[in-house]
Order: C-alpha cells, then sequence, then structure tokens
C-alpha cells in the first residue's frame, strides 16, 4: 500500500495536527493539537485507525490523491465540498482513488476544518507528536504550515469501517468561563462589565491567540500591570495593556506576564474556536466545580 | 514575613488545572520553595495528574478531570505541602557554561553599575546561579539572583529577533536562550551551550533549581 496526497491550493495556516504534545511544558513547548478538539475527535472516530489530521483554515484547500485507496473523512464547521467537480455534503466520509480531486472552499460557518485518512501521515514524531507547533516551528511537515505543491506520504494502511457523522455545533449562546488567575486584579465593576458587555471577535486571530474587539468599554479604567510570569492554560482570556483582550488558544506561549482575567472552560473552547471575525461573543461565569459536569473533552 | 514564608495559594487554572501559587512577586524564598514543591510533587505520584510545570513563584499541576477534580487534588496538595520539603529534594545538578562576553549592551551596562567590563564580567560570574525557571521558550532558562549592585531594568526597546545561544541580563537575573526569540533584555554574549534539542527526550538538560556556574572565554 502506498499512497499520497500533493496540496494544489491552500489558504493560510494550514497545519497537520495530531491530538497534542503534551508534557513539554516545562521545556518551553504548548501542546498544540486541533483548534476544534470535539470536530477532531469526531472525524477520528468514523475509521477504525485514523491518522493525525490537516487541520485547515476559512479559505479551504485543495488536492489531489494518488496510490491505493483510502478513506478519508472530512469534518468541522462547515464547508463546501467538491469530489471531482460534484458536490458533497459535510460532513463527510469519501473513499478515495487515485487521480480524484478534492476542492475544499468556504461554507457558512467555522474557522476550522479537518481531514483524518485512514492512514497515517509519513512524518516523523516529535517529542511524541506530529502536531505543528506555529509558535516554535516544531513538529507536522517541516515545522511548518502547508504550502501548494508540498506531498504527504501515507503509510500503515487499514480496513474501513464507516458511521455516520453529525454536524458540527453552530449553537450561539454565552461562552462559559471560570475566573482567572488574576480576577482579583480587577474590581468588582469590571468583572462585570466583562460579563455583560458584548465583544467581538477581531480579525487578528490565530493558532496563539484571538483578540476581542470592544474590550475598551470593559477594560478602559484598569490599570494593566505587568506581573511575575506564570504557567498560561489555553483558554485563558488575557488584557494587554492597551485593554485589549486576547484569548490564548492551541500554540499560547507556555507562559506569560499580563493579567488574566477569565478561563474558557474546555467544553465551550471548541465552539470558540470556530467563532468568525464580527461575531458577538458574551462570557458567562461558572464554578470550576461544574466544569466537569459541563464536559471536560479538550 | 517575606511573600515566599505565607501558606501558598491553590488557585483552579481552568478546569483542568490547579496553580500552587508560592507569591505574587519574584522573590528568592517562593521561588526556592516553588522548585522544591514541583520535585516533591514529581516523586508523589498524584492521582489524575498529567504533568507538573515550576513557574518562578509557583508551579501548574495539569489534572485528568475525569480522574480527579480540583478540590480533591487540592487536597492531595495540602498534604504534600505540610510533609518536610529538605529531606525529599535531590541535590542540585551542576552546570558549567563557558561564554564569550561580547555583547552589544556590555559596555553601557557595566558603566551603568560603575565597572569596568572586565570587572562587570567577573562579578557576573563570580557565584554561582541557581536555574529560577524554564518555560518561557524551547529550552530558556532564567538564572538568579545577582547581587543588588548588579541590577539593571530591561531594555526601553525590544531587539526583534536574538539567536539561540545569547546570554541576556536584566533584573537581577541572567537569562539564555535555546531558539531565536525577540527580547527587551540586555544582550552581554555568547554561549555555544544548547539547551534545546527536539531530537532528544527530554528536549532540555537544565531543570529548575539545577546550579549554574559561567566562565568567560575569550
Amino acid at each position: 500500500m502506498s499512497a499520497a496526497i500533493e496540496i494544489l491550493r491552500a489558504g493560510p495556516l494550514v497545519t497537520v495536527q495530531d491530538a497534542g504534545r503534551f508534557g513539554m511544558l516545562a521545556h518551553g513547548i504548548s501542546a498544540s493539537g486541533p483548534m476544534d478538539r470535539a470536530a477532531f475527535v469526531t472525524a477520528g472516530r468514523a475509521l477504525p485507525i485514523a491518522g493525525a489530521a490537516i487541520e485547515f483554515t476559512r479559505a479551504g484547500l485543495s488536492f489531489r490523491f494518488a496510490g491505493d485507496p483510502v478513506q478519508v473523512v472530512l469534518a468541522g464547521g462547515a464547508f463546501e465540498l467538491k469530489l471531482n467537480g460534484h458536490h458533497h455534503d459535510w460532513p463527510e466520509i469519501i473513499a478515495l482513488s487515485s487521480g480524484d480531486l478534492i476542492d475544499i472552499t468556504p461554507g457558512s460557518f467555522g474557522n476550522y476544518g479537518y481531514l483524518r485518512f485512514s492512514q497515517e501521515f509519513d512524518l516523523p514524531p516529535i517529542l511524541g507528536s506530529r502536531s505543528t507547533n506555529t509558535i516554535t516551528g516544531l513538529g507536522g511537515f517541516y515545522g511548518r504550515s502547508l504550502q501548494v505543491g508540498d506531498r504527504l506520504s501515507l503509510v500503515d494502511g487499514s480496513r474501513f469501517a464507516v458511521e455516520t457523522l453529525t454536524p458540527g455545533s453552530r449553537d450561539g449562546g454565552s461562552i462559559r468561563v471560570t475566573w482567572g488567575l488574576h480576577a482579583d486584579h480587577f474590581s468588582g465593576d469590571i468583572r462585570q462589565l466583562f460579563l455583560d458587555r458584548e465583544m467581538t471577535i477581531s480579525t487578528r486571530l490565530n493558532r496563539m491567540g484571538v483578540r476581542l474587539d470592544g474590550g475598551g468599554a470593559v477594560f478602559g479604567g484598569a490599570s494593566i500591570l505587568s506581573l511575575v510570569s506564570d504557567s498560561i492554560v489555553p483558554g485563558d482570556i488575557q488584557i494587554l495593556g492597551d485593554g485589549t483582550p486576547i484569548v490564548l488558544m492551541r500554540d499560547h506561549q507556555p507562559t506569560g506576564g499580563y493579567p488574566r482575567i477569565a478561563t474558557i472552560i474546555a467544553a465551550d473552547l471548541d465552539r470558540f474556536a470556530q467563532l468568525r471575525p464580527g461575531t458577538a461573543v458574551r462570557f458567562k461565569s461558572v464554578a470550576p466545580a461544574c466544569v466537569l459536569k459541563l464536559g471536560s473533552r479538550g | 514575613m517575606t511573600a515566599g514564608s505565607q501558606y501558598p495559594t491553590l488557585i483552579p487554572l481552568g478546569g483542568q488545572a490547579l496553580l500552587v501559587r508560592f507569591g505574587t512577586s519574584l522573590d528568592d524564598a517562593a521561588n526556592r520553595r516553588a522548585i522544591d514543591f514541583a520535585r516533591l510533587a514529581a516523586l508523589a505520584d498524584l492521582p489524575g495528574v498529567l504533568e507538573i510545570v515550576p513557574n518562578l513563584v509557583s508551579v501548574l499541576l495539569r489534572f485528568e478531570a475525569t480522574v480527579i477534580d480540583f478540590d480533591w487534588l487540592a487536597g492531595e496538595v495540602r498534604l504534600l505541602l505540610s510533609a518536610r520539603l529538605e529531606t525529599h529534594i535531590p541535590t542540585p545538578v551542576e552546570h558549567a557554561i563557558g561564554v564569550v562576553f561580547d555583547g552589544p549592551d556590555l559596555a553601557e551596562l557595566a558603566a551603568g553599575v560603575g565597572l569596568t567590563e572586565a570587572q562587570f564580567i567577573d562579578s557576573h560570574n563570580a557565584q554561582p546561579l541557581r536555574v529560577l525557571a524554564t518555560g518561557f521558550a524551547p529550552g530558556f532558562v532564567y538564572l538568579g539572583f545577582h547581587p543588588a549592585e548588579l541590577v539593571v531594568p530591561r531594555r526601553t526597546a525590544v531587539r526583534p529577533m536574538v539567536p539561540a545561544g545569547t546570554v541576556l541580563f536584566a533584573a537581577g537575573q541572567t537569562a539564555i536562550t535555546a531558539t531565536a526569540i525577540p527580547t527587551g533584555w540586555n544582550v552581554i554574549g555568547h554561549t555555544d551551550f544548547a539547551n534545546f534539542d527536539a531530537s532528544k527526550t527530554p528536549p532540555t538538560l537544565m531543570r529548575a533549581g539545577d546550579s549554574v556556574r559561567f566562565e568567560a572565554l575569550s
């Protein structure tokens, strides 16, 4: 069995991601992994053996498949999908034959989608993971985003089983947070404003963080001090010196010295990652003890 | 009473991590207590704990929320904190690091603290330093503390990028980069010592609490 895909078109920040590179924080490397873990896992469950994913962004991806047949699962957000020019639903499972052309173009919602094959990419795990870490340039495909002309070989074939896929949740509603490490640096009035005021997803978002617009109305009166640097976890909402909130995502710096008012709970971080620029966001505080009951994936 | 001698604060970070914080500003006692606790916790085999990360004045415990919850883990942590720490802590590893003191900020720094460059280098290397923390970037180490007469602030301007092996100085500390990073610290020299190799497991050589002695190379 041998097979490969060749990238014909790629939006920005298309990366290889597996579950993540855990256990490396003390060495200065955050875990990376899928921006929408639920979509990644959903895609994987549809196959008896699933390799690392290609995580693509809103502009989508085109590739040509060559070699012995494999299956591919496409999931996450809602994208437009064509196989050899013919429209397919989303999410979808497709049996690929040599010469097939997959074309993924922007759809109705989400920032991130996933491709998982019934084989593994022939890429070496770095420190136990094939995830690309965009801040350090480690892992994945030579530590970088995929570009036109890149060729990824697939190895270790397996038999296929088909399950039904459910589309990703487009549930609106507030994003739940626990109060953060430095919540006590903000007055009660500012914490209340943080919950009451709608903010919006800005155009400045990537795998490291998502900046929010509208933070000035909340944090304009706060004095933002630089603090002793401390551990960051995915979902932390840190407030920059000018009052801009930035939600730290999967490729976060392992430590940071800006105050963090709150942390998006793991169960809501996937949904948050899929919110497009311009989307209004409202935060709701929950007690840490409730988080497990609300779901602990991520 | 210093911040470092108070009982530590146990703080949830999201739903899957607990931070044991020994202080809210960097001081020697809080840093030592954080490092000692991280080493003790690593030996304790706490249930559900996935990763233990010492910081400058705190320790992160990342846990599997389906195995243990915050309150249960907090109880385990309090038991550990009440144990006699000094009986468990292994002797620090010692590293000797050769540095070429040729950094662009060296002359101004030395003059700023009233020393010649040679005197500054001698003072800098006089005592072994402790690895205060790792984890800011791959293989990056903070080392301290220098005596009060060597303490200078960071630069006002950030250098967009310095290479791996750059030796930095600010805030009573020396730091060594192991990857190219931007920095607002003073650049005092460079070293061939490489504290990060992604092809090795673990990928770094220095641990928080290790002892580092600098030697000037020409």
